[in-house]
């Protein structure tokens, strides 16, 4: 199979109704991969978390600001860099926490989902202000659209 | 997210169509809820078949609503949920909080049998 070099970008304001656009978006672009539709699935949860984390945590809901999400596909792998125009928040904090929330708690799965369904969870802090948290994927030979009973 | 509600076996159904994704909508759930058990409508059914994904604002909607039924004394489950939510249950380990039921009629008849 051939490497697949593609990259997208979008901007979208800081309203979680704006979601949907990210996940149909990345849909397409991995399925440039021809990875199994779980596999990318489970990135795009990962991503429309990361975006939720920039307008709710980054941004604030703050409607005069955006997110600026640029995919890339590399090779085997797919790679999301979703940037917020916010203060910043404890990320180092955000990013050492491994305890499990509370099963009752309404809040703190973010870092969770983002973890479970990618490779790698990474933030800094953008030149120009805001935070940058990119996510890593690869597609493995075994998960694969051939592979795919669905 | 559009919500159509019914009720079968005395269990009250939400049909949710569109994406849980928190916003404003956490408002809605919450008043919405209050007002079920304000009626003493205890057996909730969440139905999940029109929900494509959720994210984790949006488990904590579902959250929230199971907490204040509980409190009340009744009970919310899910119904129709699809591979992508339920793959998300599965990692937050949400799945061994929720009952979910692969039809409405299933979940009503768990209500039915529970009060019998």
């Amino acid at each position: 199979m051939a490497d697949r070099r593609e990259r997208m970008e979008l901007v979208i304001p800081s309203d979680f109704r704006y979601l949907g656009a990210v996940d149909a978006a990345v849909q397409d672009l991995a399925r440039e991969l021809s990875c199994a539709q779980r596999w990318i699935n489970d990135f795009s949860a990962a991503l429309i978390e990361a975006c939720s984390n920039a307008i709710e945590h980054g941004n604030k809901l703050s409607t005069d600001k955006t997110v600026r999400v640029v995919v890339k596909l590399n090779g085997r792998q797919i790679v999301a860099r979703v940037h917020d125009q916010g203060a910043g928040f404890e990320y180092k904090k955000y990013l050492s926490d491994t305890t499990p929330p509370d099963p009752l708690s309404e809040r703190g799965r973010g870092i969770l989902i983002m973890r479970a369904f990618t490779d790698q969870v990474s933030y800094s802090v953008d030149p120009g202000g805001g935070l940058c948290l990119e996510l890593v994927k690869g597609c493995d030979a075994d998960e694969t659209s051939s592979q795919d009973e669905n | 997210m559009k919500i159509n509600q019914r009720e079968l076996y005395g269990a009250v159904i939400l049909e949710l169509n569109g994406k849980l994704t928190g916003g404003p909508e956490a408002e809605t759930f919450r008043n919405l809820f209050k007002n079920l058990m304000d009626e003493g409508k205890k057996n909730i059914i969440v139905n999940l078949k029109k929900v494509d994904w959720i994210n984790s604002t949006g488990l904590g909607i579902l959250i929230a609503g199971y907490t204040h039924v509980r409190k009340g004394g009744g009970d919310l489950v899910l119904c129709n949920v699809g591979d992508r939510i339920d793959s998300i249950l599965y990692v937050t380990k949400l799945n061994l909080l929720f009952q979910a039921f692969e039809s409405e009629e299933k979940a009503a008849e768990h209500f039915k049998q529970s009060a019998s």
